[in-house]
């Protein structure tokens, strides 16, 4: 492959594209029980622990589809996602600490923040190919990680506890049984997947594709290119935002270094590669299978205090990347 | 307390200078990483992992067998030759034809790895060398300058200048830049495209390795090391072009001193954020870098 | 004589009666094992910290359920006697300094495990999450070692906390500079702070910065930068502008050896140094660092020196050596320790796994000055939770070692000042 011909923009998720829509039947079959498991899996498994797992998986793979819309879909590679999700997290977290706002409100008003910042971000960046790009997100990433770090209004370095209430629906605290939680973080998964699966089957999801194959084409076919991908930039910012809102009202206590740092923007990123960039499931998939992996050896090895969790995790990481580099996806596609 | 406070002038040169001294040690640690960029566009996400192994290796052949840092040179350099070699035989010529993000992955999983492989054999503890021939400050004019520091920057420069010469002037580093150039083309030319490759990551990593080497003489070892300098060396490539050798050198000493300066007029905790902005402002006006092709 | 043999068969037969009293009436005397949950960082940058602590919790555990025969609560005998000898087993899990998994992982450990108590977690924003979940499931939850004063102003009822708070600690510095005006008949004018900016650095600083202003001194220099910093040249120059009498740093330990070495490149030279622990008291500065950061004050809960004064410290520090590869206990390590004997001599009062039982008997503790380790006047919770027995010390790094300076009944040593200059010295 001869360099210089925007082939790292081209290469993203070169060959895993699926064809939008294209399993009827048993494909609608097996994602009916899909959906029933995953309504049921609360009243099966009663623990605490294993609902905040999935909890997580959702909540993770919604980060990670949303990531893919931007990353997957329209080829611009970001490495700074953690951007919105601090944003979404520190909105509503404000929100409520301060003028004392609803966190439901608070998740509603972080998304318009983050779509805007995503736009004052991308409008210049845009004009940026490849790594150029991706590290120019690095850069904002960390600009922004350090801004939160030195501005005391949102609690500084210090970070920010949100008040512990009553479980109710209408405080968004409902830590004792987990169920609306898990319901909630389950809810914004299908609506980013929903999301998704319409973009595939229109006319944006074209545009998007274009875009990311070869954008000087694009462009010379009459596509906005600067318009779609700020589009997609917004779309990707919005869901992400929820997300960071989900966390600050799931965890209560929020920092910079929680959620705002580059090794967030890097899980994100890493899900939806290994899972498959570009396609529908690959994102869930890799949460599904990441998540509960580094869960796992984190419990049975991590309080060794010699890092054999780690040692695990990034192998795999590399053979995973070695024998199957267009994602987990490919191997239940074959 | 206002925030720009302005610094005496001894202050300032003070600061100008130690910014320099840390800039060539930047771009030498950013080389390596563009010469393999260059050479294949993939940007090796364990380069950091790779800086601290060889800091690791200077201070184990000081700890085992009492050898200066300054002697260990050439067996860090030898001991990441061999590391980068590996890499690309073992998982980067399986995925050179991957996606981008396969290739990223790859490296980033090989970086935890490394870490963690760190913390599993030396514990996480921060080691040092404690008793280097050269060490402590000279002070010269009222400025005062660390030794080791200097010898680091001098000798990275000299890397420097060898790495270059060796790019441009040698059968092999012609034979290098034209499978930068084309690899398809290089290898109807007869090149071993392959060996070329695998030739190429054993020197971006010997570059870190000389790096490390100087660098593990005045500055401590510990697993996450490497993630300091990392991400620092990703915006040192960048701002002086992907692929660009001489790009990196200058960019790294801009990096060095706008990192000083920053926190001497504005805020040491925005020093960071100096450099960040810095690179964003250069790459939008040049959205190539300093030194890119493009 | 007879009667000596006489009375000391009373003895016995009166707490073989106890005993079997015991038995038969307390619940939880067929509990054959109590689980505790330690939390703590296991990889990642301060990932030796983490497993310091866990070290020192096994050496706690080897006392316990052990017949090793120390003058210390439940140091005699195996197990814990008021619960039929039952023994005591800790779930070990690494955080990774994240919140998140705090959270996940105290319900994980309540539910799961079935801890009877929760123990940890170093990083304030981890025991800021797990503390929720235990105050939320019932589960008492000791702290050792975070040092957020806003730990304790939760209003929780399950939270405890052994260890000093940031306020605390910063007062001593405080008193000490007055006090040591006095006595020398000098003044100090200005400080500067200099913290890394993490929660700790944050939280340190922000309680100095007031703390200055109540005890008039100016503050000439805040300055916060990123911890884990490649280089510490544009602070230096900053301090050296700013050139304050005391400089008060609160870093961890790579940021405390580049403050080190940067100072004697750059020849920075305050009169005094004091520091909010962290960085100064891990053993490896003090080894690596120790005679270049001569003349530095920290502050310290602990002092491995007042061995003369507190015999346990040494028969705990060759065991602790033995587990951590010759590491001397350090600050964190024996705060570590205070705290997990603290609950379990709590849960042993209790005489029962009940978690309202162990609240109760946490309530009531009253550990006396001399079962400790620590310079402290003992261990006995406020109403928030918070240990009203610590006292802070402050120790000096002189001829490579730490003496205790600070408060004066305790000094081994007297204060060296000013800082010899970095040019007078060899």
């Amino acid at each position: 492959m001869p360099p210089g011909e925007g082939v790292e923009v081209a290469d993203a998720g070169a060959g895993v594209v699926a064809p939008p829509s294209a399993r009827t039947g048993w494909g609608t079959i097996f994602l009916a029980i899909l959906l029933v498991a995953a309504l049921a899996f609360p009243w099966v498994f009663r623990l605490p622990y294993h609902r905040d797992l999935v909890i997580r998986v959702f909540l993770y793979a919604m980060l990670a589809q949303a990531w893919n819309i931007l990353a997957g879909y329209c080829g611009q590679i970001s490495l700074g996602h953690a951007v919105f999700f601090g944003t979404g997290a520190y909105t509503s977290a404000v929100l409520q600490t301060t003028w004392g706002w609803n966190p439901w409100l608070g998740l509603l008003a972080g998304v318009p923040v983050a779509v805007a910042l995503s736009q004052v971000i991308g409008y210049p960046c845009f004009r940026l190919r490849g790594h150029y790009f991706a590290i120019a997100t690095i850069a904002i990433g960390e600009i922004v990680q350090t801004l939160a770090i030195n501005w005391e209004f949102i609690g500084g370095a210090r970070g920010l506890t949100l008040p512990f209430q009553k479980d109710s629906l209408l405080a968004f605290q409902f830590h004792t049984s987990k169920y609306p939680y898990y319901y909630v973080a389950l809810v914004l998964l299908v609506l980013c997947l929903l999301v998704s699966w319409w973009i595939e089957r229109t006319r944006l999801g074209y545009y998007f594709r274009a875009i990311r194959e070869d954008p000087e084409a694009a462009q010379s076919v009459g596509i906005p290119v600067a318009r779609y991908k700020l589009i997609a930039m917004a779309i990707s910012a919005a869901f992400v935002s929820a997300g960071g809102s989900f966390y600050a009202q799931y965890v209560l206590y929020l920092d910079p270094d929680s959620v705002l740092p580059l090794s967030l923007s890097i899980l994100i990123c890493l899900l939806a590669v290994v899972g498959g960039v570009g396609t529908l499931w690959g994102p869930l998939v890799g949460a599904a299978l990441l998540i509960p992996l580094s869960e796992f050896t984190r419990i049975q090895f991590g309080g060794t205090g010699r890092a054999v969790d780690l040692l695990i995790y990034g192998g795999l990481l590399t053979t995973v990347a070695v024998f199957q580099p267009a994602g987990l996806v490919g191997l239940l596609r074959r | 307390m206002s925030i720009f406070t302005i610094p005496s002038s001894e202050v300032l040169i003070q600061g100008i200078l130690s910014g320099i001294l840390m800039g060539f040690v930047y771009a030498l640690i950013a080389a390596g990483l563009s010469l393999i960029f260059g050479l294949m566009e993939i940007v090796n996400f364990a380069h950091g992992e790779f800086l601290m192994l060889s800091m690791y290796t200077t201070f184990w052949a000081y700890a085992l067998f009492a050898l200066d840092p300054l002697l260990s040179v050439p067996l860090s350099a030898g001991v990441l030759f061999l590391l980068g070699w590996l890499t690309y035989r073992g998982i980067i010529r399986r995925i050179l034809g991957g996606p981008m993000l396969a290739q990223i992955f790859a490296t980033f999983g090989l970086g935890i790895f490394l870490r963690a492989a760190a913390q599993f054999l030396w514990t996480p503890d921060f080691r040092q060398v404690s008793k280097a021939w050269v060490q402590g400050p000279v002070r010269i004019l009222g400025v005062s300058v660390g030794l080791p520091q200097a010898v680091a920057s001098v000798a990275c420069l000299a890397a420097f200048g060898m790495l270059y010469w060796f790019i441009t002037r040698t059968e092999t580093g012609f034979a290098l830049e034209a499978t930068a150039q084309d690899r398809q083309a290089a290898a109807l030319m007869g090149i071993n495209t392959e060996r070329m490759f695998a030739l190429g990551w054993g020197i971006g990593a010997a570059c870190v390795g000389v790096a490390g080497a100087f660098l593990a003489n005045f500055f401590y070892v510990f697993p996450h090391v490497g993630s300091l300098f990392a991400l620092i060396a990703y915006v040192t490539v960048a701002l002086g072009g992907f692929g660009s050798i001489p790009g990196s050198l200058v960019a790294g000493v801009i990096i060095g001193v706008i990192e000083v300066l920053g926190g001497l007029l504005i805020a040491p905790a925005f020093k960071y954020v100096a450099v960040f902005v810095l690179y964003l402002v250069v790459v939008l006006v040049r959205p190539q870098g300093l030194f890119g092709k493009f | 004589m007879i009667r000596r043999r006489y009375f000391r068969w009373v003895q016995v037969s009166l707490m073989a009666v106890a005993a079997v009293l015991a038995l038969a009436t307390a619940p939880a005397a067929q509990t054959r094992e109590v689980v505790i949950g330690v939390l703590y960082p296991m990889t990642g940058p301060v990932a030796q910290i983490g497993i310091d602590a866990v070290n020192v919790v096994k050496v706690a555990l080897d006392i316990i359920n052990n017949d090793v025969d120390i003058n210390m609560p439940l140091g005699k005998g195996a197990g814990l006697p008021r619960l039929g000898g039952a023994k005591v087993r800790i779930v070990v899990v690494d955080h990774q300094g994240k919140p998140d998994l705090g959270l996940a992982e105290a319900e994980r450990l309540i539910t799961q495990e079935k801890v009877h108590a929760l123990f940890g977690a170093y990083f304030s924003s981890v025991t800021n999450t797990a503390s929720q979940v235990a105050e939320r499931m019932g589960i008492p939850l000791l702290n050792a070692d975070s040092s957020s004063p806003a730990l304790t102003e939760r209003g929780f009822k399950w939270f405890f906390r052994t260890s000093p708070h940031d306020g605390h600690f910063s007062l001593a510095m405080f008193d000490f500079m007055r006090d040591f005006e006095k006595k020398r008949g000098i003044k100090f004018k200005s400080v500067a702070i200099l913290n890394e900016d993490t929660q700790f650095g944050a939280d340190s600083a922000k309680v100095q910065d007031e703390l200055a202003k109540k005890y008039g001194y100016e503050v000439v220099a805040r300055i916060p930068f990123r911890t884990g910093t490649t280089s510490l040249d544009a602070e230096i120059g900053r301090l050296k502008t700013a050139n304050a009498d005391v400089l008060l740093p609160s870093l961890y330990t790579s940021d405390a050896i580049l403050l080190t070495r940067t100072a004697k490149n750059l020849d920075y030279n305050p009169k005094a140094i004091i520091a909010q622990n962290a960085g100064y008291t891990d053993p490896k500065f003090v080894a690596e660092m120790g005679k270049e950061a001569e003349g530095a004050i920290t502050r310290a809960p602990f002092a491995l020196d007042l061995a003369a004064k507190k015999p346990l410290i040494p028969v705990i520090n060759e065991m602790f050596k033995k587990l951590s590869g010759g590491r001397d206990i350090s600050d964190v390590s024996a705060r570590a320790f205070t705290g997990f004997i603290t609950l379990v001599d709590a849960i042993n009062r209790a005489g029962s796994t009940d978690p309202a039982a162990i609240q109760k008997a946490l309530r009531e503790t009253n550990l006396p000055a001399d079962h400790l380790i620590m310079p402290w006047t003992g261990v006995r919770f406020d109403e928030k939770g918070q240990n009203a027995g610590v006292r802070a010390i402050l120790q000096q790094l002189q001829g490579g070692a730490y003496h205790t300076i600070y408060p004066l009944e305790l000094a081994t040593r007297e204060a060296l000042y000013p800082i010899p200059a970095w040019s007078q010295r060899k």
